[in-house]
């Protein structure tokens, strides 16, 4: 089977399937009864055996194969969960991540058999027999509860468990001479209503005699949850062709194909239950034929190349509710992204061609405000379609977390909130490195070892937050820390031992610009040299990563208390609602979710606090900046005329920006100013306006 | 012997033959994506003083320099026939670059370019990487685009 055209898919579902299992574990640590974690656990590990096992990576099967089985044996409640049986399981979850990065390098997973974790995964095995005496009958029910995992799909005589009822009906059926057939329908592919069809062929057999058991389970038949095929086993006085015509009368029913079930064969089944359930999973665990088709719905799904489906199926399992995705390519967003952007110009042109005949045209103005409200919702609902939860970067610090805490050998807990708060996905996908960086460096850095903690009177774990949540137009994510806080001091000691500033500039700058020098290029303060930060490539890196998202990053720290790294981040990059304003004749645009207030000031309001202008409003004092200035343009003002100040905020600060005229708000689509334009710090950006003159986009960030 | 010949006539790059005052200069075609007349220039502040700011090309916003001023002539005065010639570069994107006048398109084959010996003491001499000659003995400067859009402040 060719399989490569499913490459992407299995690697994004193995993903998450290693992710979850990662977080799950971490939970079984803490909780090692919850059965809620382990059926989770044991999903996870079954379904990305059953896709490793489809693409053909046997090494990765394997591995999955015997961590699977040591879940197996924690669900059945045969071994209990301990310390070093949840390193060995991270490890192998390690293993299995480089299987997955080997195959996404080359396309195959390598040679690495990881025999000593599976000699692990063994011993951990067998440790059970010594734990407690295996109970047979637990087990056998468990089984059959999942009767789906061990039954081959393939038409022929398979191994089912019977419970006892069953067994009790099949053997009175026996008696009685009735016929016990096993039958195996399969539905057309074109089938839309399998359940129905399903329904109908039960409905048509009941009439025969007695249906037993089916797989998959009724429930799950009516639910739709099937593939193609069912099975079912069968009792009735009627003959095997008239049982198969009676099938077959149904209409849009591929194949039938039914057998008789020898009577020897039940019975030696009945004496020999339990043995023949452990030879059907241990066929199971030796056969990669059985792998594929205990899985049916996952097999149909890499075969159909539809995602949702599994992911359904998945969760339906999990949670009742059903959360239906699909996966879209990133560049087929960007194409509608970019034909939302032309339909928002095309609409704005169409407003200001308006402007200049109002009187005539009211049903004209009137389709134009729908065709507004339209773009408006088109806008918005691409925007939705593009953002993804943080959630699935953050998913992987707790789990870091506990390595760093074994590794740096300090007691360290994670504390994270609001993994819900959703960003555009090209923001997403790149905030995960410099997350962990924060993370490691609050880790390493931050957090004192627990003697000095508990000299310090601190509790002796180690606190790291990681809040994110939306604040107007911005997403902050924040990483903060109980540790030691940044030592000003020893800062400014290396600044000036590394030459990035003189011992006079050291003495004159603040707290806070001292901070900022962490954020320098080639500065760690670490004495050691650790592999989990300390090159003095992090910060900066972090800084530069951020910024190139737009995005803003800074540093509160007391010394002895904690620090507080902040991040802040435009929740869309494409589209905003802006205030157009005039300065000296040019147009500028203001991004409207950093716009506080618009004041009129007379000129006598204006006073003077160190040689800067100043207002004061409603008891607060705000800094005037005077754009004309800064732009270097000639304001159309006189001296003495009131001032139109649109008062902008950056983070807590605030300050006045004296514009000549306001020209109203108005939807831009942001363009870049292009790679060659790179030292105009105070323009973000610039949009195409309705008469297709550009403008500019002022960062008022910058301006602070 | 004559096919050889012939091989080396075929090698030929075709220049855009526009004029700067009283010069004639040459651009390779193959960096050139468009031609448009010269259309409201969006000044942006705070920026070399080359670079006149950004245009809107079908939707595109691009950055426009003066090549006058790059090369210390004169400010560019507008006229009817000033042009705007959008470069397709490798590393910077799209660039506007502001002419006098487009003349028109020669092909030049290899024996009819004279590479210059740079004088690196003179500035200007830079930006020229070669010099054409006309088959009616007129001389075009050919550009070297890369000096002219190199940003030597930011380096």
């Amino acid at each position: 089977m060719d399989v490569s055209q499913y490459l992407e898919i299995f690697l994004d579902e193995t993903k998450e399937h290693l992710q979850s299992l990662n977080t799950e574990i971490l939970n079984l640590e803490q909780d090692p009864e919850n059965v809620d974690t382990i059926n989770e656990i044991f999903r996870a590990a079954h379904s990305l055996k059953g896709m490793a096992g489809t693409m053909g990576y046997k090494r990765m099967q394997a591995l999955t194969h015997d961590m699977e089985n040591v879940f197996s044996e924690v669900r059945n409640g045969t071994i209990k969960v301990k310390g070093n049986m949840i390193d060995t399981l991270f490890k192998c979850l390690d293993a299995l991540e480089e299987y997955l990065n080997t195959i996404q390098e080359s396309g195959d997973e390598g040679t690495n058999d990881n025999a000593p974790l599976i000699k692990l995964l063994n011993e951990v095995l067998e440790s059970k027999e010594n734990d407690s005496e295996n109970p047979g009958s637990e087990k056998a029910q468990d089984v059959s509860s999942d009767s789906a995992n061990i039954t081959k799909q393939c038409v022929q005589v398979r191994d089912i468990v019977f419970d006892d009822t069953q067994k009790h009906v099949l053997n009175e059926a026996i008696k009685q001479g009735k016929n016990v057939y096993d039958i195996a329908v399969r539905v057309q592919e074109t089938c839309i209503l399998k359940a129905a069809r399903a329904f109908l062929v039960f409905k048509a057999l009941e009439e025969l005699g007695e249906i037993i058991i089916s797989t998959p389970p009724v429930q799950d038949i009516e639910d739709e949850r099937f593939d193609l095929d069912f099975n079912l086993i069968f009792i009735s006085d009627s003959p095997l062709n008239k049982v198969v015509a009676a099938v077959k009368n149904v209409s849009e029913i591929d194949d039938v194909q039914a057998s008789v079930v020898e009577k020897e064969k039940l019975a030696y089944k009945f004496e020999e239950g339990r043995e023949t359930e452990l030879l059907a999973s241990s066929e199971q665990n030796g056969n990669m034929e059985a792998t594929l088709a205990d899985k049916p719905v996952y097999v149909a799904q890499n075969a159909t190349g539809g995602t949702g489906k599994a992911a359904e199926k998945k969760t339906q399992v999990s949670k009742p509710v059903v959360n239906r995705t699909v996966r879209v390519d990133i560049e087929k967003l960007d194409v509608l992204m970019n034909l939302v952007s032309e339909l928002i110009i095309a609409k704005n042109s169409l407003v200001s061609a308006s402007g200049g005949d109002r009187g005539n045209s009211s049903g004209f103005n009137e389709q134009i405000e729908y065709l507004e409200s339209v773009t408006t919702n088109l806008h918005e609902s691409v925007m939705k379609v593009r953002m993804v939860p943080i959630e699935s970067v953050v998913n992987k610090f707790p789990r870091m977390t506990r390595d760093l805490s074994k590794k740096l050998n300090k007691k360290m807990e994670l504390y994270m909130s609001g993994e819900e708060t959703e960003l555009d996905r090209t923001v997403v996908d790149e905030i995960g490195d410099p997350l962990m960086h924060l993370l490691r460096n609050a880790a390493d850095h931050g957090l004192e070892l627990a003697q000095v903690r508990k000299e310090k009177g601190k509790p002796e774990v180690g606190s790291i937050f990681l809040d994110a949540y939306q604040d107007g137009n911005n997403v902050v994510i924040e990483v903060r820390d109980d540790g030691a806080g940044i030592n000003t001091e020893e800062v400014k000691n290396k600044a000036v031992s590394k030459g990035i500033i003189t011992a006079d500039q050291g003495e004159n700058m603040s707290e806070q610009e001292i901070v900022n020098l962490l954020f320098h290029a080639g500065f760690s303060t670490s004495e050691v040299v650790s592999d989990v930060s300390g090159r003095g490539v992090g910060l900066d890196v972090v800084k530069s990563k951020i910024e190139a998202l737009s995005g803003e990053v800074e540093v509160k720290s007391k010394l002895g208390v904690g620090s507080t790294w902040t991040i802040r981040l435009p929740l869309t990059l494409a589209i905003i609602q802006a205030l157009m304003v005039d300065v000296g004749g040019e147009k500028y645009a203001i991004s409207l979710g950093s716009i506080q207030t618009i004041e009129d000031i007379s000129p006598s309001e204006i006073k003077t606090v160190q040689n800067k202008e100043v207002i004061h409003l409603r008891g607060i004092v705000i800094p005037l900046i005077r754009l004309s200035g800064v732009l270097d343009i000639a304001s159309k003002k006189g001296p003495e005329d009131n001032m139109t100040v649109v008062i902008v905020k950056k983070g807590s600060r605030l300050a006045g920006l004296v514009v000549d005229e306001l020209m109203g708000q108005q939807e831009i689509v942001i363009k870049s100013l292009g790679r060659y334009i790179t030292k105009c710090k105070i323009i973000s950006g610039a949009t195409i306006l309705g008469d297709g003159e550009v403008a500019l986009i002022l960062d008022t960030n910058a301006l602070f | 012997m004559e096919e050889l010949k012939v091989g080396l006539e075929n090698e030929t790059t075709q220049f855009i033959v526009v004029r700067l005052g009283e010069e004639q200069y040459g651009i390779n075609i193959k960096y050139v994506d468009n031609i448009v007349r010269m259309q409201h220039i969006t000044r942006v502040p705070k920026v070399q003083e080359y670079l006149r700011g950004v245009i809107n090309l079908r939707g595109e916003v691009i950055p426009v320099m003066s090549i006058r001023v790059k090369m210390d002539l004169e400010l560019d005065e507008y006229t009817k026939s000033t042009r705007i010639i959008i470069l397709k570069l490798e590393q910077q994107g799209n660039i506007g670059i502001i002419v006098d006048e487009v003349k028109e398109v020669v092909t030049l084959d290899s024996s009819q370019i004279e590479k210059v010996a740079y004088d690196s003491k003179e500035e200007k001499e830079n930006f020229i990487s070669a010099i054409g000659k006309y088959e009616d003995g007129g001389l075009i400067s050919l550009l070297d685009l890369n000096a002219v859009v190199l940003d030597k402040e930011n380096i």
